[in-house]
């Protein structure tokens, strides 16, 4: 069969490039493959939408699986609101039906519907194990969602908590205690570096054969010499004069570039040069003390990075063979790029080759060690050179973001703040922080469970009466924040006290008036937001936000806090 | 309990029944569009139409969720409606497949709407909406995104600034000579491969209106070009012959460039080109499939000798496609063969000149102008449309500053603190308007200048413009002499001048003395009208401020340049002058020199954001820090995003 039919010709890239073309120019192919091996389930409850709306932005680009649980029944209040049910859905499965229209959107995604209550399912030993990334809609018990924070926490599963009531959204986000990322998608010129400070023999040889009689050269030849030459040839004139030191203080940067400024001709028909411009421009930009940055330091300094094993990820083994590189040689591997410069097309291939040999040599001192490394914990599967390539290539931009669990509220212990306490009061006299709906959304949960453990579970303002349930909110609220300020060991003034007090009111106030109502274009907004996020951390590329997210429908504002 | 309950509960009643009987206007059913159009059926809103000229392809379908596959080539509005109108019988839909800026949609028409939200992905359409939406004085919700970043923008006359009021980024515009003689970039190889080579080889040729129009380039060179062009044209007529590739490859990449290089003077400050030799293509045996499957690979960048193979391959294709009759074959990203042509030439020429060539991969993103594009930013930007429409709705438009989201980890979403007020140097936004009406056929240029404005306005030095540009100019500074060259023009009616080119017209006071601000009217035509021109009525037309420190010194150098223009219109070039239309426009301000001259105008927080404190608009606050500076004149982050078809 397939020898009777050749490939078709010229029909250029696959249909499924095609389709996914326009997001494959965001993540490229390893991001759509990660995405295509992951399955997401959803923990569906209240009204659902934001949960959907999610699930929705996440099938479009093609994830892999998704399952929906969900115990609801759909009602005819959700069509309103939910844009994946019908008519004919009423009195069916909310799982099955949504799941049944989300499938629809991708003929490339599979989709499962589990409709059962969630107290159920997770009682079940292994019931999350299949899944690669999980998120729970508020609201539900304490006690499931620590449940399945701690799944999350030993299983490196990313898990995503969300509330979207009336106008208000909050997701918390809980990445593994190591979530590592190589590929943050720095803006170009950040991955150039020219080791200036730091140059290799080759280099400064060259730099000195091209600059050599500089006042001799044709008019042609002084023009094109390329600017990274020009650099180093004049950081050697000034560090003759400078106690072999180069400039690293502005005043001494801004001296240098007059140095190099000096040595413009003005007496050619252009009346100056382009290359000696680009190297004084290039200045205070690429000639910098190779540093780490506060993000590598972070990873070197981390214990996986000290303590490898055989099972260790990837990353901490590549990490530990470039930090070996680093205390060796006190630089990082070159990334190898370099940047448009007035040349000669020959001089700047050669220039460009110059950097592309130095960098190979670099990462194959690296691959060397990783090779050892593996030898030594006795690894079966050796890492892919492309691998650690990619990684040298980024290794100034590598990131480690450690996850932290969910804060949980507990009926009878309140939360625990921790460390996070000093911070948050600090926000609380903020009025463009939202921590105060941090705190209301905390409330609203601890609501939930109050009723719930009375056998009547219910969110505040679903019921008789809103009133009782506003004044129960607020009075619950407030002790919560006086717990805070007990944890933080620290006191209001009068004022604050009373502005903080006036505004946690009006958002419960607000909170309860929606009676845990979703407004669907709220709900997509969120919906949006969350499928953002849980792109990031399943590709493993861009910075995902660490770790909460709050926005305010009302006033249409967002805050990002670290809880 | 019914569909609406939740949200008239989180409305309350009267804001909920205003959003009912409202009359929303979506132009635009893309990927913002889809999200759009959700929503705002699923918000309450009763009464939508949509407006889109597009198709549905393949590419949508990442994000575009109302489309299937089943879908592709039909018309996006009119699935759109299908598709969200199913889901909701209560919302009454109008969908119309058509351009926006058909004569249909008048002033009148656009005044029909509450709200208006723009979901579009080019450039010219945004500025259209947004003049119509000015001169109709209707509020507009202006949105766009690229990647991860995306914008919104609310809109209204006299009380934000409008879409025009800050430069737009147009795409970017290459003289001649550097597109044809001296490339530096790659870009300016592609621009020429498609542009240039393809459209000689296998379209309308148009080298030589091009070369005509070039006014900045050095004679001999322009001299150079032409012999060039037409050179190139003998060798199209070879276009049935099997060694056609070969003669094309000999031209343009050994012949050519050999001329080019002993053009002495062009290389004095820049490296000469290296011709290729024209046996390059004998050097080693083609594969035997002839390169099929070498153009398969997009990723990795050819060889020189891979991309010949490339180019052999890709023009054999078209060369076949033109003798089976398709007379001419345009660039478009999604056409393989003209993609594969435009690659592998772009490669050649690259080499030729020293530049670093690309995947094709990369080239059909540049060639294309794609922009990347995904269902999240898109969901999210629509949901900050549609709350930006409830504070129109509101009328809290005056607390809806441009709001901005992004891919950074510290902040999901921000917000400028203030909303920016009109730009007074606008000249969308801050003219004086009357509405014109005019029977077609018989309204003349003469009876608007004479009975409307010399006698109804009085005005006495001053030019006329359209659409395209000064089509009448009377200055008494310059005596009888200058009148006679626009005295034809007098007689041709507003027909004959075109009706979209009329559809608003521009007057610019001459006067030396207190000249008065532009007026523009917005003309409305009225079949078998019994007048032939009239204005609606008159308003004052308030005397033009003192003018600040003009800025000196800007040219519009590329007007005559070529464009790297997709076919689908998606504008990401990066350039800071105005566009051509708005250049052409405003030239006769330029040599004023009377400081509304439409250049760039910088504006400090001191002028014009001040914070009067009354202000309640919202800050947002990342990790404690005050995102208080506005975004000025930042083309990175944010004073257009755009484009997501």
């Amino acid at each position: 069969m397939s020898q009777s039919t050749p490939p078709p010709l010229h029909q250029g890239p696959t249909a499924k490039e095609k389709k996914y073309d326009r997001q494959l120019r965001l993540w490229a192919a390893s991001g759509q493959a990660a995405l295509e091996d992951a399955h997401v389930l959803l923990i569906n409850s209240g009204p659902g939408v934001v949960g959907v709306e999610t699930l929705k932005n996440l099938v479009l680009p093609g994830v892999g699986h998704f399952t929906i649980l969900d115990s609801a029944v759909v009602r005819e209040e959700d069509l309103g609101v939910n844009f994946f049910l019908q008519e004919e859905s009423v009195g069916a499965e909310r799982a099955a039906e949504t799941c049944k229209y989300l499938q629809e959107l991708n003929p490339d995604v599979e989709g499962h519907s589990i409709s059962e209550p969630v107290e159920e399912f997770i009682a079940r030993p292994d019931t999350l194990t299949p899944y690669s990334l999980i998120i729970v809609v508020a609201p539900v018990v304490p006690d499931v969602l620590s449940k399945i924070s701690a799944h999350g926490t030993a299983t490196q599963t990313p898990v995503f908590y969300v509330h979207n009531v009336g106008f208000y959204i909050h997701f918390s986000l809980q990445l593994p205690p190591a979530f590592t990322i190589v590929d943050i998608h720095p803006e170009p010129e950040a991955l150039v570096d020219l080791r200036l400070y730091k140059p290799w023999k080759e280099l400064l040889v060259n730099a000195k054969k091209w600059t050599w009689r500089m006042e001799n050269m044709s008019d042609h030849q002084h023009g094109h010499i390329p600017y990274v030459f020009l650099l180093l040839h004049y950081l050697m004139e000034w560090e003759r004069t400078h106690d072999g030191k180069p400039p690293r203080t502005y005043k001494e940067k801004t001296e240098f570039r007059e140095l190099i400024r000096s040595g413009i001709r003005t007496s050619n028909p252009e009346g100056g040069e382009e290359n000696f411009d680009e190297a004084i421009g290039a200045v205070l930009k690429s000639l910098n003390e190779p540093t780490l940055s506060s993000t590598v330091k972070e990873v070197f300094n981390s214990p996986e990075c000290e303590d490898l094993t055989e099972d260790s990820p990837n990353f901490w083994l590549i990490a530990h063979a470039v930090s070996q590189f680093h205390t060796k040689h006190q630089t990082l591997p070159l990334p190898g790029a370099i940047p448009d410069m007035k040349a000669v097309s020959a001089d700047y291939a050669f220039l460009q080759g110059l950097y592309k040999t130095k960098a190979r040599e670099e990462a194959d001192e690296v691959l060397h060690s990783v090779r050892a490394l593996e030898k030594s914990l006795e690894r079966p599967n050796p890492i892919l050179a492309a691998e650690v390539d990619a990684f040298c290539k980024q290794a100034a931009h590598i990131r480690l973001i450690r996850g932290r669990p969910i804060p949980v509220i507990s009926p009878n212990e309140g939360v625990a703040w921790g460390e996070r306490a000093k911070a948050a009061v600090n926000a609380l006299t903020d009025e463009s922080s939202l921590i105060l709906l941090h705190i209301a959304f905390l409330t609203f949960d601890a609501f939930y469970a109050q009723r719930a453990a009375e056998g009547k579970a219910r969110v505040p303002g679903d019921g008789a009466d809103v009133e009782d349930d506003e004044r129960l909110l607020t009075g619950l609220a407030q002790d919560i924040g006086t717990n805070l300020l007990t944890q933080a060991e620290r006191e209001l003034d009068e004022e604050d006290a009373d502005s903080v007090k006036t505004r946690l009111g009006n958002i419960c106030a607000e909170l309860t008036r929606a009676g845990g109502a979703e407004l669907h274009n709220i709900a997509a907004l969120g919906g949006g937001l969350v499928a953002q996020e849980v792109i990031k951390a399943i590709t493993r590329q861009y910075v995902p936000i660490d770790n909460t997210c709050l926005f305010d429908g009302v006033r249409s504002l967002s805050s990002v806090l670290l809880l | 309990m019914g569909r609406r309950t939740y949200y008239q509960r989180a409305f309350g009643l009267p804001l909920a029944e205003q959003i009912r009987d409202s009359r929303v206007l979506l132009v635009g059913a893309g990927g913002i569009g889809c999200e759009l159009l959700k929503n705002l059926t699923l918000s309450g809103f009763g009464d939508v139409t949509v407006v889109d000229l597009d198709t549905i392809d393949l590419s949508n379908l990442n994000r575009q969720f109302l489309f299937r596959r089943e879908h592709i080539k039909k018309s996006k509005a009119l699935i759109a409606k299908e598709s969200a109108g199913k889901f909701n019988p209560e919302v009454k839909i109008t969908a119309l497949h058509d351009d926006i800026k058909s004569l249909q949609f008048d002033v009148n028409w656009f005044r029909g709407f509450t709200v208006i939200f723009n979901a579009l992905d080019n450039l010219d359409a945004r500025r259209h909406v947004n003049r119509m939406c000015i001169a109709a004085n209707v509020p507009l919700v202006e949105s766009g995104t690229t990647g991860f970043e995306g914008n919104v923008q609310a809109i209204k006359r006299g009380i934000t600034e409008c879409y025009d009021c800050t430069q737009k980024e147009t795409p970017k515009t290459f003289p001649v000579c550097t597109i044809r003689s001296t490339p530096s970039q790659l870009i300016h190889c592609i621009v020429w491969a498609k542009s240039y080579l393809l459209t000689e080889l296998f379209g309308v040729s148009e080298a030589m209106e091009a070369l005509a129009a070039d006014t900045e380039g050095d004679a001999d060179e322009i001299k150079n070009l032409k012999g060039e062009a037409e050179l190139l044209r003998q060798v199209v007529s070879h276009r049935d012959s099997d060694n056609f590739s070969k003669e094309v490859f000999t031209r343009v990449f050994s012949e050519d460039i050999k001329r080019l290089r002993d053009m002495k003077d062009m290389w004095k400050s820049r490296a000469p080109p290296t011709p290729l030799p024209s046996e390059f293509g004998e050097q080693e045996k083609l594969p035997e499939d002839g390169g099929d499957a070498l153009t398969q690979q997009d990723q990795r960048i050819w060889s020189p000798w891979e991309s010949y193979v490339a180019f052999d391959n890709s023009i054999r294709r078209l060369q076949k496609r033109f003798l089976d009759g398709e007379t001419v074959i345009e660039f478009d990203k999604d056409d393989v063969d003209t993609l594969d042509f435009v690659v592998a030439s772009a490669n050649l020429r690259a080499h030729v000149f020293g530049i670093k060539p690309q995947s094709k991969f990369t080239i059909k993103q540049m060639a294309g102008n794609i922009i990347p594009a995904i269902a999240t930013t898109n969901a999210i930007v629509a949901g900050l449309c549609v709350l930006e429409g409830l504070k129109v709705l509101r009328g809290d438009i005056h607390k809806a500053p441009m709001v901005f989201t992004n891919r950074s980890a510290d902040k999901s979403l921000s917000a400028e603190r203030v909303v920016r007020p009109p730009n007074r140097d606008c000249h969308v936004c801050s003219v004086a308007r009357m509405l014109l009406f005019i029977y077609p056929k018989t309204a003349t240029l003469g009876l608007l200048v004479k009975d409307v404005l010399i006698r109804e306005l009085g005005y006495s030095d001053f030019s006329v413009m359209n659409g395209s540009g000064i089509i009448y100019e009377r200055d008494s500074n310059f005596g009888e002499e200058d009148d006679e060259e626009w005295e034809d023009n007098l007689n041709k009616t507003f027909g004959q001048f075109g009706l979209k080119e009329m559809r608003f017209i521009t007057i610019h006071d001459l006067s030396e003395d207190e000249p008065r601000v532009d007026l523009e009217l917005a003309v409305v035509t009225r079949e078998n009208f019994s007048f032939s021109i009239e204005l609606q009525e008159q308003v004052e037309i308030p005397k033009r401020p003192v003018p600040p420190v003009s800025a000196h010194g800007m040219t519009n150098g590329a007007t005559n340049g070529i464009t790297n223009d997709a076919a689908n219109g998606a504008t990401n070039g990066i350039t800071n002058g105005p566009s051509n239309g708005s250049a052409n426009k405003r030239k006769r301000d330029l040599d004023d020199d009377d400081g509304e001259n439409g250049a760039p105008v910088k504006r400090t927080k001191d002028m014009d954001l001040v914070d009067d404190g009354q202000n309640q608009a919202p800050v947002i606050r990342t990790k404690g820090i005050v995102l208080d500076e506005p975004i000025l004149d930042d083309t990175h982050n944010g004073a257009i995003f755009i484009d997501d078809d």
